[in-house]
């Protein structure tokens, strides 16, 4: 009875093992999938009213958070990449109501 | 009260419609008294100067700078280029004039035509296009040494910068101003924001200068443009306006974008009356 618990215990562990290995980065790499597009996206609306800025993908930053999130995937750290393209989603959202906020700026005198 | 708030809305409304339209005449009105009242007793043209027209210290090191400027090679490497015929035997005169002191107070200006606003820079590189000649690059180097000698023989004639009576030219004006008073950037900032509220104030070692006669002495000299990798010092209105950007933390437009050229436009207008003081040097 105990070799067939013990048995059943290790068949449990295996398929536990199994089924959760892959699954892990399967729901990561969707979840990126999803934040890459809705970042692209709003990064394309706020350059599109001139307020992009500057460290989402400009050439010459330091930092351009959406290629580095696009090369931390490809290396297989999904979890660098989300973290990432949330600064470019806020980064892009807030350039975008910036623009818009500014849109009739004028001189305070 | 129905008829009283109605009277003050639309009075509300009619200012504001007002404000909208002012012209680019008032705008420099209002633009000048800001800054007299600001600095009073600081001359018109000393505002050519920037942050050396308002700090002693930084004037005295300036003015140290200016009796070996390091600019002036890069004035007689712009006269070699003026000079050298193009392979079609045409020069830069051929698309300029003769004279090269009457150049610099035409830009920039409206071209009915193409419906833009032409830069120095875009007609020099529309000249070495016209005539086979490979185009310079817009913000350092050869661009920026020729525009130095242009600028040099102009030395002292005034700025005059024409807007046109004409939608498009206006549309173009309000562009550049709504650009230079709109913050951006993740430091949300805006030109006006350092240049107009805040000239004089320090930004670490550096003395914010005045929006009034900032493009008087461009192309520059900037002792920041000379460290390693930069460049040799010399550098075109436009690349400082990308750099300005880039401070702002953001994405700067290219040098001679539609928005740098309506920038350009609206800032350059508002030294009208400025003598060109081209090249300068700033640290």
């Amino acid at each position: 009875m105990k070799k067939l618990i013990a048995a059943f215990g290790l068949a449990l562990l295996i398929t536990g093992c199994t089924a959760s290995t892959p699954e892990k980065p399967t729901s990561l790499q969707a979840q990126y999938e999803s934040a890459l597009k809705n970042a692209q996206a709003a990064v394309d609306k706020a350059a599109s009213v001139g307020g992009e800025w500057r460290d989402i993908r400009w050439k010459k930053s330091k930092k351009k958070y959406l290629p580095s999130a696009i090369k931390a995937a490809e290396a297989g750290d999904y979890e660098k990449a989300l973290k990432l393209l949330e600064i470019v989603q806020f980064q892009a959202e807030a350039g975008y109501k910036q623009a818009m906020a500014q849109k009739n700026a004028g001189p305070r005198f | 009260m129905k008829k009283m708030l109605t009277l003050l809305l639309s009075a509300g409304l009619v200012a504001t419609a007002t404000q909208a339209i002012s012209s680019p005449q008032e705008d420099l009105e209002k633009f000048r008294i800001h800054y007299e009242q600001r600095f009073p007793g600081i001359q018109l043209d000393e505002f050519g100067n920037g942050p050396y027209a308002l700090d002693a210290n930084k004037r005295l090191q300036w003015e140290s700078m200016e009796e070996f400027p390091p600019y002036e090679e890069y004035v007689d490497k712009g006269r070699e280029i003026w000079e050298t015929p193009f392979k079609n035997g045409k020069s830069f005169a051929s698309c300029f004039g003769k004279n090269v002191s009457k150049i610099r107070t035409k830009y920039p200006h409206w071209d009915k035509k193409t419906g833009k606003v032409v830069t120095l820079e875009g007609d020099i590189n529309k000249c070495l296009k016209d005539n086979g000649e490979k185009p310079f690059g817009w913000k350092k180097g050869k661009i920026a040494y020729l525009g130095a000698f242009i600028g040099y023989e102009a030395r002292g004639q005034k700025t005059n910068v024409v807007i046109p009576d004409d939608p498009k030219a206006l549309q173009a004006y309000e562009e550049g101003k709504q650009f230079f008073y709109a913050k951006r950037g993740q430091l949300n900032a805006a030109c006006a924001d350092c240049h107009v509220y805040y000239p004089g104030q320090r930004v670490r070692g550096q003395v914010l200068s005045t929006a009034l006669g900032q493009t008087t002495h461009f192309p520059v000299y900037r002792a920041k443009w000379a460290k390693k990798g930069k460049g040799d010092g010399m550098g075109t209105l436009h690349r400082r306006y990308g750099g300005c950007n880039k401070q702002v933390r953001a994405r700067p437009f290219k040098a001679q974008s539609k928005e740098y050229r309506n920038l350009e436009f609206f800032h350059t207008y508002m030294s009208n009356g400025l003598e060109i003081n081209a090249p300068g040097y700033r640290e």
